[in-house]
């Protein structure tokens, strides 16, 4: 009761604050000391304990179980581990918008003390437009979803939190993948005050490069542990099955990845300024797009777990808002370019740099008009269709190949001119290397022969490309290892792709089958009681084609509340492959369906994408 | 180059270690079911769905491949049922021609940009 009042008044005053805030920064403007009135600096201070202390009231709520709390109510339950409850604070609509708030006005402080180098005025638009992405937000919690809406008369128990976000792996999902959205709105803002201040330069490029690669890293690290999630909860199989949830994800990565790489240009060039604005602009308007998507439940997929049409109106609005006022801005402001065609020539880290661009965006538009696609259609035609993996696979994968290969020679060309030497013999090499060894991979599925070895080839010769960068001397080691993170990334996943096997089977009890070579034996079985949930654990014998012999024990979950049936899979990791072995109840006549999985390379996936953020880790230790 | 060749080797000797027989027909009931949308589940596919209504249109696949039918024909018949809803491999047609060309055309003009900006004189 106390810890929910507490946490809503400390919300009501954090709103006074953000607009005190609001408005001292546009008195603060046309003052013309060259420091920021230390007013500004005590209010951020005391908005961001403010939403601080309501965000631990809210997992106090939980903590203590107070279903005097609606939101608690609705997802909690008191036989829930102390772990789940506090992770159930951010695992929904309410709690994780508040989680997006913290974190944002944690950013808004942290920028305020890292940006002490620049121009005034720059750093108070920046807190401006800040605070108007805060002022909308907490209006949005206050109004539409607010954590601390109470309940009379107090229920006794709780209705529980979905049985499968009761997850290590979702407890810090959320909380990373927000820290790369909102990471996203420092850089929106700060563009939009380089823009009015006419600051977008060299100094500002390296300032909010940083800001970048710190999103990037933690939305790849987000997206990657949510696609583990799903990989070993839903029982898929699968890492990736382009839903319009993950989705939703992937198209801010695009945009800052494409980032990345134009703001080196900025930087070192002072070309694509207004390229650099617009990305900086579209990344933001996607993670808030994300939000809305995703909470609007307009979508149909998987992870839709709560959704209301009025937060959706309401989202909608806030995103028109931002993207007119973005639009207004930019063309009020924007200044055109000089052109830059005379000191650059075709074989250039400009143009590289530029094709990356070209590509990410290419890659962006085909996941952004899948998914919106069938929701468009359904608005103007009232016809449904489906999009789903063979789309994003055509699609994608032809425009692989030459991405990969421009991404093998792109970190060796030179600014303004490379002379176009004769071609490398150690190139010819590593190509004709490469295509044999994957003509010989191909040769042993029944894929499309030339595309797939064309396709392989490409991978193979980034490979070794990002391999022998690390024997030329240079300083960019934080780029040679992303690259070749990425690489392997490509290698893996088309591996993983092609070479694995599954099959699936109906067994009870005792039975034993040969299927594919393969001998699967059900030797045992179970019944356990826990705490929220009753667990059946199968225990299987697989005698695999080598006469290699595993047991994996897969569960079957009943949780008590609310009443759902999970597939707990057992995975057998190893560094060549992983064996994926769940099952699933059928009907009551003791028949479980078993599937069993062997997914190659599945590890490097994960290794390679930690591997690429530790490039981009590393770039913050470069001279 | 000693790096190199040990990577070779450990490609070579991954890719040996996986290279299965594959049985024909289970593996195309697998493909066609998940390119089949479960219409009463939340965005799964037929494949990866245990719904009553996955295991029918499962046990659909397999008497059509028994009587002869090919992919394409399985297909026609589940969109001529339930509509193209259940596809996840959306056809081009009138209507979702827009779906295939858009990346293309934004492609084409993205390097048309480029091109102009760049080298054009």
């Amino acid at each position: 009761m106390f810890y929910t009042q507490l946490g809503n008044y400390s919300l009501i005053f954090s709103f006074i604050f953000s607009l005190l805030i609001f408005y001292s920064c546009f008195k603060n403007i046309n003052n013309k000391t060259k420091q920021i009135e230390s007013n500004i600096f005590s209010f951020l201070s005391i908005q961001l304990l403010t939403i601080f202390l309501s965000f631990i009231c809210l997992v106090a709520s939980f903590v203590v179980s107070d279903f005097s709390n609606e939101t608690v109510y609705n997802n909690s339950h008191t036989t829930k581990s102390i772990f789940y409850k506090v992770s159930g604070s951010w695992g929904n609509h309410e709690g994780s918008l508040l989680l997006w708030l913290l974190v944002l006005v944690l950013f808004v402080f942290i920028f305020f003390l890292t940006s002490k180098k620049h121009p005034k005025n720059y750093r108070i638009f920046t807190i401006i437009f800040q605070q108007v992405i805060v002022i909308g937000f907490i209006f949005f919690l206050l109004t539409v979803s607010n954590p601390f809406n109470t309940l009379f008369p107090i229920p006794d128990e709780g209705l529980g939190l979905n049985p499968i976000l009761q997850d290590p792996a979702l407890a810090i999902h959320p909380p990373i993948l927000y820290l790369g959205y909102v990471g996203s709105s420092i850089i929106f803002s700060s563009s939009l005050a380089a823009l009015i201040e006419d600051y977008v330069n060299k100094n500002w490029a390296i300032h909010i490069k940083k800001w970048i690669i710190v999103s990037w890293i933690f939305l790849s690290l987000g997206i990657m542990v949510g696609s583990i999630w799903a990989y070993y909860e839903l029982g898929w199989g699968g890492f990736w099955f382009w839903d319009a949830v993950e989705n939703i994800s992937l198209m801010p990565w695009f945009c800052l990845t494409a980032l990345i790489h134009t703001i080196i240009v900025l930087e070192k060039k002072n070309h694509l300024k207004n390229w650099t604005l617009i990305l900086s602009i579209a990344t933001f308007t996607l993670s808030v797009s994300g939000t809305f998507l995703v909470r609007s439940g307009i979508l149909n997929s998987v992870h839709t777990f709560a959704n209301d049409p009025n937060r959706g109106i309401f989202i909608l609005l806030f995103l028109f808002i931002l993207i007119l006022l973005s639009i207004v801005i930019y063309f009020l402001f924007h200044k055109n370019e000089k052109p830059i065609i005379k000191d650059t020539f075709l074989l250039s880290k400009e143009t590289s740099l530029v094709v990356n661009n070209w590509f990410m965006m290419y890659f962006l538009s085909v996941v952004l008009i899948g998914t919106i696609y069938p929701i468009i259609l359904e608005v103007l035609t009232n016809n449904k269709v489906s999009i789903g993996p063979p789309f994003y696979h055509k699609l994608l994968s032809p425009f692989l190949i030459p991405f990969l290969i421009i991404m093998a020679f792109g970190p060796k060309l030179k600014w303004i001119k490379t002379k176009f030497s004769k071609i490398k013999l150690t190139n010819l090499f590593f190509l004709i290397i490469s295509l044999l060894i994957s003509s010989f991979i191909i040769s042993f599925t029944e894929m499309k022969y030339l595309f797939s070895t064309v396709l392989f080839g490409a991978s193979f010769f980034l490979l070794f490309k990002t391999i022998e960068e690390f024997f030329i001397k240079n300083y960019n080691f934080s780029q040679k290892i992303s690259h070749l993170a990425f690489s392997i990334f490509i290698l893996s996943i088309l591996i993983n792709g092609i070479f694995s096997t599954e099959f699936s089977t109906n067994m009870k009890f005792g039975d034993e089958k040969k299927i594919n070579d393969i001998y699967i034996k059900f030797t045992n079985l179970k019944t356990l009681n826990k705490e929220n949930y009753k667990t059946i654990i199968t225990s299987f014998q697989i005698k695999d084609e080598h006469g290699k012999i595993m047991n994996f024990n897969p569960e079957v979950r009943i949780y008590n509340q609310p009443e759902i049936l999970t597939s707990e899979a057992d995975i057998k990791s190893n560094i060549f492959s992983d064996n994926f072995l769940v099952v699933n109840l059928l009907k009551d006549d003791g028949y479980f369906n078993v599937r069993y999985q062997v997914k190659p390379f599945m590890l490097w996936i994960w290794l390679s994408v930690v591997l690429l953020t530790f490039g981009g880790i590393l770039s913050f230790f470069r001279r | 180059m000693k790096k190199k060749f040990i990577f070779l080797i450990i490609f070579f000797i991954a890719i040996f270690n996986y290279s299965f027989a594959i049985e024909n027909n289970t593996k195309l009931e697998n493909k066609i079911s998940k390119n089949l949308r479960c219409l009463v589940c939340q965005g799964q596919s037929i494949y990866d769905s245990n719904s009553d209504f996955a295991l029918s249109v499962k046990l659909i696949i397999k008497n059509k491949l028994k009587e002869g039918k090919s992919e394409k024909e399985i297909y026609e018949f589940f969109k001529s049922k339930y509509g193209e809803w259940i596809l996840f491999d959306p056809e081009i047609n009138k209507k979702t021609i827009f779906l295939w060309i858009f990346p293309i055309i934004l492609f084409v003009f993205g390097g048309y940009l480029i091109f102009r900006k760049f080298f054009i004189k």
